[in-house]
């Protein structure tokens, strides 16, 4: 499936701020079921200095510095990106989650890819016990890796309540996991803690969700700003697969990946520092159609 | 008992010595450093020994005393976080030196400088190619798990190759005597200034003793030190600056010691600009490039653009200036990798390949649970092993940083772990405990045995790694030795190494005049945020006196030289309104204890706070005297004792006195540089203000002398006076003295005059951007007052005088301070991070 994105992110700070260093990640990359054709950054006010480069994992980041005194920026990203359907996993090729972990565990492999990068915690993912027993429910002995992540995307949908605005950025995963509420992120990060708990890697995924669904499906949720998602390290030859524990789902031909990362700071679309007096307000549209007419073969 | 005594001491017992020691008795099975195990008083401490039985048990009291008062003086403190605030803690010292023979002592650096070569190409590897990593010889879990693997580092390699330039390793005896090293310091190592502290205070409180036995000096260490990191990469002379997480941090005392004993300035992460264009200090003179930064902070703080975003100590681009290879980091941003006790039981092998050679100091054996077989073994074997945590770092909710020993689990808690160990083996290491020698430390009159282990530095030069001879000793308070966790609180202590030719060494006299004095600070131009807080700490003195002034007046029954009339006093009230140190509602009952004690931004309390909070940012630029007291100061303030809340007038008495001798201290000991000169310019300028304000009063008033009252303070004495007559006589002449007269520094144009001096003198700063350069600003004020048009001492002229005054403060801030957060009246001006884009909303 081919898909046109929009995705325009406005700032307004009420005040001048002086200077202020951002740092933009809201290019998708190309990846192995997913290919980019074209990508475009508008940015208003135009900053002093600009550089583009790749992070630790790969994602394409834009290194923007603003010397000038401005209190509004406009950030305006535009792409089009190819995906393709995952490979059918009818039956269950994957090893049990203890060879998962005693592979991952053991790995030589540093890479940005590599399972060990993904097994520890990191700045927005704490493990928790209460998490991690949590999720062993997923986890009984002997279980695929495949069957028992599958069971936790599901169960975080079925367990927590879709709730925009009652968390941010900065909620801690627990709390999100106490109140079995939050958005999608929130999600992420509590699946992401609960499999590293258990010893199993997990990446964090920020992206896109196609806006329309095709006709005769639901809307699925998250499709109206970014969205984030799961992956879990499967073990080779079948490598990382993406899970959506917001729509219960795997990710497949809808899921439209920009930034992968250990959690949300490594993926996040826009981070930065500035010197700002007054209260931020931000804005956010995003619109991901399906160009029906070119799309591609499955 | 006498012939045991004979026997234990042997043929050459000093009954002195025996004395001394009588009642020490070492822990039976560990190693103790003074006496051996048939309690005999090793060869190398018999002459500390005998030297402290000739000078008597009270005599060497009172010397440690003396130590103790020098450290006091000297203000080495160490702070400590806890509930109700942090406080600063006197440096406790063990007193009694540990005594090491020299050959002891050279084994025992020679292990620790290999261990550094070690680190450097393990610390080279693992974040360059990680060869050790595809080769197996490290597993890769073991440096992607610790939190001290900087990604946007990784492949980057720093100017000159090098990542250690000090390296500290803490040491501990085996009971056989053997030297183990119980944990590594590669990131930023703490403890050579207390090191040095404790050697001052010890040489100075036996200087004989210190001469006599030869002990090795630490000058030359520091000077290697200094030599080591004054030169860039390609051999060209560097300048360098002390990176510090600032005055909060509970070593700062060591971090502004070190900074003016080596000669480097000592800088927070506001102080500096970053890019890729390298590290600059922001200084009243621009931009001034730093080309190495000795770091005090945590690798993950220094850049909240690609670190912990929501760290405040760092430099947006410092990272950048690093990777384009502009600045040296030392040690280099990363170096903590090694630090993690997963290592350890690799290092051997790591020795082996890296270096060819065995490690001359064994480590504590160690087994990283993340390998299975080290995971059985330490599973099989839990009950005589500690289980620790296996980045250092303490595991929430489940072990902290400290570990537990597996002989103390309950069988249920022995399970969990077990359990644990399985899931996420990955994040725990098992460890032989070790049980520590014990050294005497000085005790109610006599030595005493404690477990005690010693940081032992070095530093690299461009001869190679040099030792610093001697160390920092720290004792456990608890005379268990089975496992040391080196909670604050425990002592610490001076090494002395005994020299090896001790009659040549005779010339050295103490440390300080010998080396450190020699070296000196760099003389480069005043940064931007010591200017821009010694300026406020300069116009937060001067508020308090202000503010203490108007309320003194309100002392019905004090002896001043005169009496405050009802309506005077509902002016004051109405004045302290205005200024913030009461609320306007309610009326306080007690006006003078909320306007002195309250909460009120113009309280004095709050004012003397801000006086405290802008000092400590400068607390290096400002002489020992001055911060006493301004601590003394907000400490008598901020928890007054119900005898004085009762005496609220002697209370004010005793602040306006300490603020007086605040001013006049820094006045005295402050070289007449750019630093005192932004320190006058706040006083000017805050005064000037606060008599425009008064001035415009009398002059918008009754003809009555009663605004001019409130103007003037009886107990200025002789110029107020005088203007008090002219006043009741004359509202003009009273205004035309009050504004205009330059001699009378209680006059604005004597302020005026003051500024104009400072300005003049001060460098050009940062180009005006936006507004009236100060100059201008200064200028048009002295004109004003210089006319001699009936008008000039109008409400409208006044007021436009207060408005000049207010825009040039902001002007001052613009030229000398810009692009950081000001330092006073907008704290909430510190940077953000942008929230970014919440996705999924």
């Amino acid at each position: 499936m081919r898909y046109d994105i929009r995705h325009t992110t406005v700032y307004d700070w009420g005040a001048d701020v002086p200077a202020a260093d951002c740092r933009i990640r809201l290019e998708p990359i190309d990846r192995p079921r997913q290919r980019v054709l074209a990508t475009r950054l508008t940015i208003d006010p135009s900053p002093d200095l600009v550089r583009e480069a790749a992070d630790f994992f790969g994602n394409r980041v834009l290194a923007t510095s603003f010397r000038l005194p401005h209190r509004r920026l406009a950030i305006r990203a535009t792409a089009t990106v190819e995906v393709d359907p995952p490979p059918a996993l009818d039956p269950d090729p994957t090893p049990p989650f203890e060879t998962i972990r005693e592979r991952a565990t053991t790995a030589r492999g540093l890479g940005p890819h590599d399972p060990v990068q993904f097994l520890f915690p990191s700045r927005s993912v704490e493990l928790s016990p209460n998490v991690t027993r949590w999720t062993a429910e997923s986890f009984p002995s002997g279980r695929t890796i495949l069957a028992g992540a599958l069971d936790l995307t599901r169960r975080i949908r079925r367990g927590f309540a879709y709730a925009p605005g009652t968390t941010d950025v900065a909620t801690p995963l627990a709390v999100a996991f106490a109140e079995r509420r939050g958005v999608c992120q929130d999600f992420a990060h509590v699946m992401i803690a609960g499999l590293r708990g258990l010893g199993l890697p997990a990446a964090y995924v920020g992206g896109y969700l196609r806006t329309v669904p095709p006709p005769g499906e639901k809307r699925l949720e998250g499709a109206d700003a970014m969205h984030a998602w799961v992956e879990v390290w499967c073990g080779e030859p079948i490598g990382w697969l993406g899970f959506d524990p917001t729509n219960g789902i795997v990710a497949a031909e809808d899921h439209i990946v920009v930034a992968v990362g250990r959690d949300y700071a490594d993926a996040a679309p826009i981070s930065g520092v500035l010197v700002s007096a007054g209260a931020q307000t931000l804005s956010v549209a995003v619109d991901v159609i399906a160009d029906a007419e070119v799309a591609t073969p499955a | 008992m006498q012939l045991e005594l004979a026997m234990r001491w042997g043929g050459d017992a000093d009954p002195g010595v025996a004395a001394l020691i009588g009642r020490y008795r070492a822990v039976p099975g560990v190693h103790d450093e003074m006496i051996d195990h048939a309690g005999r008083v090793r060869p190398h401490w018999r002459p500390l020994l005998a030297g402290l039985a000739a000078l008597g048990p009270r005599e060497t009291t009172a010397r440690f005393s003396g130590a103790d008062r020098y450290l006091a003086d000297s203000g080495v403190v160490y702070r400590v976080y806890g509930e109700g605030g942090d406080v600063d803690r006197p440096w406790p010292i063990a007193h009694l030196p540990t005594v090491l023979p020299h050959d002891d002592w050279t084994r025992l650096a020679e292990g620790v400088v290999q261990r550094a070569r070690l680190f450097e190409a393990v610390i080279a590897d693992l974040t360059g190619e990680a060869r050790l990593v595809a080769d197996g010889a490290v597993p890769a879990a073991i440096v992607a798990g610790s939190p001290e693997f900087l990604r946007p580092l990784a492949g980057i390699a720093p100017p000159g190759g090098r990542h250690l330039h000090v390296y500290a390793a803490d040491v501990g005896r085996a009971p056989d005597g053997r030297w183990w090293v119980l944990a590594d310091r590669t990131q930023a190592p703490s403890g050579l200034g207390y090191a040095i502290e404790n050697r001052i205070a010890l040489s100075r409180a036996l200087p004989e003793l210190f001469d006599r036995l030869g002990v090795e000096r630490l000058g030359p260490f520091f000077q290697a030190l200094r030599t080591g990191l004054g030169r860039t990469a390609e051999g060209e002379p560097a300048r360098v600056a002390l990176f510090t997480p600032g005055p909060w941090n509970e070593t700062y005392f060591e971090h502004a010691f070190l900074a003016r004993s080596l000669g480097f300035e000592l800088v927070e992460g506001g102080d500096l600009v970053a890019s890729e264009t390298g590290v600059a200090l922001r200084t009243i003179a621009g931009p001034e490039p730093i080309d190495v930064l000795l770091r005090r902070v945590d690798a993950d703080f220094v850049d909240p653009l690609e670190l912990n975003p929501g760290s405040r100590l760092g430099v947006p681009g410092l990272l950048q200036a690093v990777r384009a290879g502009r600045v040296t980091v030392a040690n280099a941003l990363g170096s903590g990798l090694v630090e993690a006790p997963a290592l350890t039981g690799y290092l051997p092998g790591l020795a082996r390949r890296l270096l060819g050679e065995d490690l001359n100091l064994p480590n504590v054996a160690t087994w990283w649970c993340g390998e299975p077989a080290a995971r059985a073994h330490v599973a099989a074997e839990l009950d005589r092993l500690a289980l620790v945590p296996a980045f250092g770092r303490s595991l929430p909710g489940i072990l902290d940083s400290a570990g537990i020993l597996g002989s103390r689990l309950s069988p249920a808690e022995r399970d969990r772990f077990l359990a644990k160990l399985e899931r996420r083996g990955v994040d725990f290491v098992g460890r032989e405990p070790l049980r520590l020698s014990t050294a005497p430390v000085w005790e109610n009159g006599r030595p005493v045995p404690r477990p005690y282990s010693i940081r032992i530095f070095v530093a690299r030069t461009a001869e190679g790694w040099v030792a610093m001879p001697g160390g920092l000793a720290r004792f456990s308070e608890r005379e268990d030795v089975r496992f040391l966790s080196m909670q604050r609180g425990g002592r610490s202590g001076d090494v002395w190494v005994l020299g090896s030719a001790p009659a040549t060494r005779s010339e050295a006299r103490l440390l300080p005049e010998a080396s450190i004095a020699t070296i000196r600070r760099a003389d480069g131009s005043l940064p931007a945020r010591a200017a821009d807080n010694l300026y406020w700490f300069g116009r937060y003195l001067e508020r308090t006196e202000t503010t203490l002034r108007a309320l003194r007046r309100l002392d019905r029954d004090g002896d001043g030289v005169d009496e405050t009339t009802p309506d005077l006093a509902r002016r004051i009230a109405r004045q302290l309104v205005v200024w913030g140190a009461v609320a306007a509602e309610p009326v306080p009952a007690d006006l003078v204890g909320e306007a002195l004690w309250g909460a009120g931004p113009g309280a004095v309390a709050s004012l003397v706070g801000e006086v405290h909070r802008t000092a400590a940012i400068v607390r290096d630029r400002l002489s020992p005297d001055v911060w006493r007291l301004v601590v003394a100061c907000r400490d008598r303030l901020r928890d007054p004792a119900p005898h004085r809340r009762r005496a609220p007038f002697a209370e004010i008495e005793a602040t306006l006195a300490t603020i007086a001798a605040i001013v006049g201290h820094a006045d005295e000991t402050m070289s007449r540089r750019d630093g005192w000169r932004f320190l006058d310019l706040g006083r000017r300028v805050e005064r000037a203000i606060a008599l425009c304000r008064d001035a415009r009063r009398v002059a918008a008033g009754a003809e009555t002398g009663d605004d001019a009252d409130l103007a003037l303070d009886p107990a200025d004495g002789g110029p107020a006076l005088r203007l008090r007559r002219y006043a009741g006589v004359s509202r003009r002449l009273f205004l035309d003295l009050l504004l205009t007269d330059e001699a009378d520094p209680r006059a604005v144009a004597f302020q005026i005059a003051r500024i104009r001096e400072h300005l003049a003198a001060l460098p050009t700063g940062a180009p005006t951007i936006r507004g009236i350069p100060a100059e201008d600003l200064v200028a048009a004020i002295a004109a004003r007052h210089a006319e001699t048009s009936p008008d000039r001492l109008a409400v409208g002229r006044i007021d436009a005088t207060e408005s000049d005054l207010l825009a040039l403060s902001d002007a001052v801030a613009r030229r000398w301070f810009t692009a950081v957060a000001p330092a006073a009246d907008s704290a909430d001006d510190a940077p953000i991070a942008v929230a970014a884009a919440a996705a999924g909303e």
